[in-house]
């Protein structure tokens, strides 16, 4: 057992989850890529071995591509287009504010950043990852880094991550904004807890040319609380405090609200062609990633 | 409009128990710290629950709110509310409950009887007591009793209620109004409140010096009823008995059947068909030369209301010769009497052997102790009479008689003259002779020629002047009158008609002086009387139907049976307007009773229901219950 543990990679993820990791790919809803090289196959023709389409012969065109079979068939030369394979970025946000640190979200979050981050370097795309912590300092970043030799560099950075701050989820995604360049895909992990208009942060990943994908983490207590009596609830970010009477009569609106606000994550990343999920901080991992997200087409 | 009354005006000041109540909740509150990863999702409840419940603010507070309403309720229930009903508030009311015979009649057939309802009635007037009343309950029937002193302890009147049942005797008011007279000395009385089924005399010589609320609970059904039950020597050893059967003014073609019994055991039946508003006349013809009891029982046919008047008792006496003791030298009287049948004349010997006489007839004044139910004593003036009048000498002038008295009926005095004349000593008065138990029966000009005592069962005569030196023993009504004297001595007697008692009290007996007898009644009851000096057991209670015992050491001295026989509790008849004096009228009400309705106990049960509301809801699951 001790041999075991030594031999672990990281405490994040069983060396196992690793294993099937790095066979999966994140299967991206829109193709955001990058002018440069890859293995994502962009929308625009190119040169790869992955057919697209025919289209009618015009002078000029690259007689290699001439498809010579149906030439011989239907004397009408015809074009054989090829999809062009090209970079996408990854970039993984993390909420690292003090409400993560509820029952092992911000733990959870970690780890999905991790498996994310895993696919994207064996995919040989730029992986990029910011925690957002404290509001007004900048947030923690891992840089843009790919293959597999960078595993190391980007769980040594998810392990040292700590929840703190107020930050919210504007002021997070503009900071990330303010250093990113590059199209591709956006994953935002938080439990979106947090005040303000939730579609500005979207708009502005939108624009920068990159995929919404929302992952909501939610701890059992949020999700499911038991409370009752009158109770002076403390903010754990703000210190801020309310005083509720009665506690248990309102549990039947705040699930109203908890869901209410599902809904809308759900609506706003849709509208941007993105994705979203809920899921709780005490979910097996294994049946989160190799289940559930495959399920749901977040990867293949 | 006085809607609302509060007896404890006073008590509100304790309202003020919600400054340090509030205080004390905001003081006290005390929240236990929850940490929560944001409040965001909290603050969009909170605003929602606001828009969605405009008692949020209260809700919020709900502790505070439920306390404020328990306390309201408590001061409420302390300021001691009450629903005014009744016009006047009386402070003392005195409740008259008729409980005569009529009362313990039933409505329908397993209804419930009069009293019940009645009872209902004052129940309600008990339990909404206010705190400032008090109620003295009296019972009326024949005589008035009274139940309970004034108060306010609705223990002790409602024990007392429970205890009052019915008593086989007719109604009389007047006892009642005056015992109530008499407690308005000592508390200030306005009003008084009578329950009666309206079986009541009409007409009370009473003056009313309160109010009286006359409050009729309706009368019962259909009844049947023996009203008279008495008889009459028709020959040496025959006797007529008639019994008379009545039914109330809701029986129409009632009909029955009455049984005549004899010591027990049946000797005739006859059926009753009733025609509303007549008395049906029975005549049973008996021969008894002994002394027997007789029971009349009237089954009626159907429903019947009340069962108290459904039989009656009498005692028929041993037949015997009527015993008269007149000295030898009244000739007059000798020669009057002796020609009557069924009379056994004797003389001074048998009255100085001590033997008992049924009539007395004397000029001597020592025959005054001779023992007999009647007696005639001529020419003397008793003693205790003689400061009163005397007798000397002048002619009689006879000025006016007593013609309804039975020794004088048919007896006319106006030409009877003699040579002694009664003179009334001066200043003496009618009254005079009245205070000494005297009533004048003969005046003549100068003092009173004929007078009459009763002492217990006996009646005595005295004529003022001699008889034999006077023109009476010519005149035709001298044998009327010893005939009248006979007659008067057979029912003296009992030899010549007998009539069967009332409930109430015991007739006057004739027993043994100064002994202690034991009297049993019909429901096992039992009291030792002890007889007068002259022997007459009276004043005995009878409020039961039945036969009554009379015993001496064991043995039986007599037997009486006492029954209903009042023909207005038969009839079961309402009177509508009680009349008293002074033209006073009062007229029934038939609607239920207004009482003030006291609200302490509901504001004091809506404290307890807000406390357990309070309790409940602050220990019901967790999570609360769910909103779909």
């Amino acid at each position: 057992m001790a041999d075991e543990a030594v031999k672990q990679f990281t405490t994040l993820l069983d060396n196992s989850i690793l294993g099937r990791l790095e066979r999966m790919r994140i299967a991206s809803r829109r193709r955001l890529t990058n002018r440069a090289h890859g293995e994502h196959l962009s929308g625009k023709g190119g040169t790869s071995i992955e057919f697209s389409d025919f289209r009618d012969y015009v002078a000029g065109d690259d007689l290699r591509f001439v498809d010579w079979n149906i030439f011989s068939r239907l004397n009408r030369p015809y074009v054989k287009q090829y999809r062009y394979e090209e970079q996408m970025c990854i970039v993984i946000i993390i909420d690292a504010s003090a409400s993560m640190a509820f029952d092992g979200k911000f733990q959870r979050a970690c780890q999905l950043a991790g498996a994310f981050a895993l696919m994207g370097l064996f995919s040989l795309e730029p992986v990029s990852i910011y925690a957002c912590g404290p509001s007004g300092s900048e947030p923690a970043l891992c840089p843009p880094c790919t293959g597999r030799v960078n595993r190391g560099r980007v769980f040594t950075f998810l392990e040292g991550l700590k929840a703190s701050g107020d930050s919210s989820i504007e002021s997070a995604v503009e900071a990330v904004l303010r250093r990113h360049r590059g199209r591709g895909m956006a994953i935002v992990l938080s439990d979106f807890l947090t005040f303000g208009a939730l579609g500005r942060p979207f708009n502005l990943l939108f624009s920068a040319g990159l995929e919404v994908c929302a992952i909501q983490i939610l701890s059992p207590a949020e999700i499911d609380p038991e409370l009752t009596g009158d109770l002076r609830f403390v903010d754990s970010e703000t210190d801020q405090m309310l005083d509720i009477s009665n506690v248990g009569e309102l549990l039947s609106v705040y699930h109203d609200r908890r869901r209410e606000l599902e809904r809308e994550l759900d609506e706003h990343c849709r509208r941007r062609r993105g994705r979203f999920l809920t899921t709780r901080s005490d979910d097996p991992i294994e049946w989160l990633l190799f289940d559930r997200l495959r399920r749901q087409g977040w990867v293949r | 409009m006085n809607w609302l009354g509060f007896f404890s005006l006073g008590s509100a000041w304790l309202a003020l128990l919600l400054v340090p109540l509030v205080l004390v909740y905001f003081l006290k509150l005390r929240r236990p710290r929850q940490s929560v990863s944001s409040l965001a999702l909290w603050y969009q409840v909170i605003n929602d629950q606001r828009v969605n419940s405009p008692f949020q603010r209260f809700k919020r507070n709900l502790l505070l709110l439920l306390q404020v309403l328990v306390l309201v309720c408590l001061v409420l229930a302390a300021m001691q509310p009450f629903l005014p009903r009744a016009s006047v508030r009386a402070q003392y009311q005195p409740i008259l409950i008729d409980c005569s015979a009529s009362m313990g009649a039933l409505d329908a057939p397993g209804g419930e009887r009069r009293l019940d309802a009645a009872k209902k009635q004052v129940l309600t007037i008990v339990d909404n007591l206010l705190p400032d009343q008090r109620v003295s309950l009296v019972a009326f029937g024949s005589t008035a009793r009274r139940l309970t002193d004034f108060t306010d302890n609705k223990t002790i009147l409602k024990d007392a209620l429970a205890k009052l049942d019915v008593v086989p005797v007719p109604s009389h008011t007047v006892d009642a109004l005056r015992m109530t007279q008499a407690l308005a000395h000592t508390v200030p009385i306005e009003r008084v409140l009578m329950v009666t089924d309206g079986n009541v005399p009409a007409d009370a010589d009473f003056e009313l010096p309160f109010d009286l609320v006359y409050q009729q609970i309706p009368p019962g059904g259909t009844n049947l009823g023996i009203t008279a039950f008495n008889a009459r020597r028709s020959a040496a050893d025959q006797w007529e008995v008639f019994v008379g059967v009545e039914g109330s003014e809701t029986a129409s073609q009632a009909s029955g059947k009455l049984e005549l019994f004899r010591d027990g055991v049946s000797v005739g039946t006859e059926p009753v068909l009733l025609v509303p508003g007549h008395t049906k006349r029975v005549v049973f013809r008996l021969e008894s030369p002994a002394a027997s009891s007789l029971e009349a029982r009237l089954t009626p046919d159907g429903f019947d209301s009340l069962d108290s008047d459904n039989s009656a008792y009498l005692q028929l006496p041993k037949s015997r010769p009527l015993s008269v003791f007149v000295p030898s030298e009244m000739t007059s009287f000798r020669r009057a009497i002796r020609v009557q049948k069924g009379i056994e004349l004797v003389d001074e010997a048998a009255a100085r052997s001590g033997t008992v006489f049924d009539v007395v007839v004397s000029n001597r004044p020592e025959d005054v102790k001779l023992e007999g139910s009647a007696a005639l004593f001529v020419g003397f003036v008793p003693k205790d009479l003689a400061k009163l009048v005397s007798i000397g000498k002048g002619s009689i002038d006879v000025v006016d008689w007593e013609r309804s008295s039975p020794l004088l009926a048919h007896v006319v005095l106006s030409e009877v003259t003699g040579v002694e004349q009664p003179k009334v000593a001066e200043g003496v008065r009618d009254g005079d002779f009245e205070k000494l138990g005297y009533t004048v029966l003969a005046s003549g000009r100068t003092g009173p020629l004929l007078l009459e005592r009763r002492i217990g069962a006996r009646v005595e005569y005295y004529l003022l002047f001699d008889v034999d030196r006077s023109t009476l023993p010519f005149r035709v009504g001298f044998p009327i009158l010893a005939a009248n004297l006979l007659e008067i001595g057979r029912l003296q007697a009992g030899l010549a008609e007998v009539r069967g008692s009332r409930t109430g009290v015991l007739p006057p007996l004739q027993l043994k002086p100064k002994t202690t007898y034991r009297v049993a009644g019909p429901q096992g009851s039992a009291v030792d009387v002890v007889t007068s000096e002259s022997g007459v057991l009276n004043g005995v209670s009878a409020l039961a139907i039945g036969q009554y015992r009379v015993t001496e050491g064991g043995a039986e001295a007599a037997h009486v049976g006492v029954s209903l026989l009042d023909s207005m509790e038969t009839s079961l008849v309402a009177v509508k307007q009680l009349r008293f004096k002074e033209d006073q009228e009062v007229a029934a009400t038939n609607d239920r009773i207004d009482a003030d309705r006291p609200l302490w106990p509901t504001f004091a049960l809506a404290g307890l229901g807000v406390l357990l509301v309070e309790w409940w809801y602050f220990q019901r699951r967790p999570g609360g219950w769910p909103s779909t």
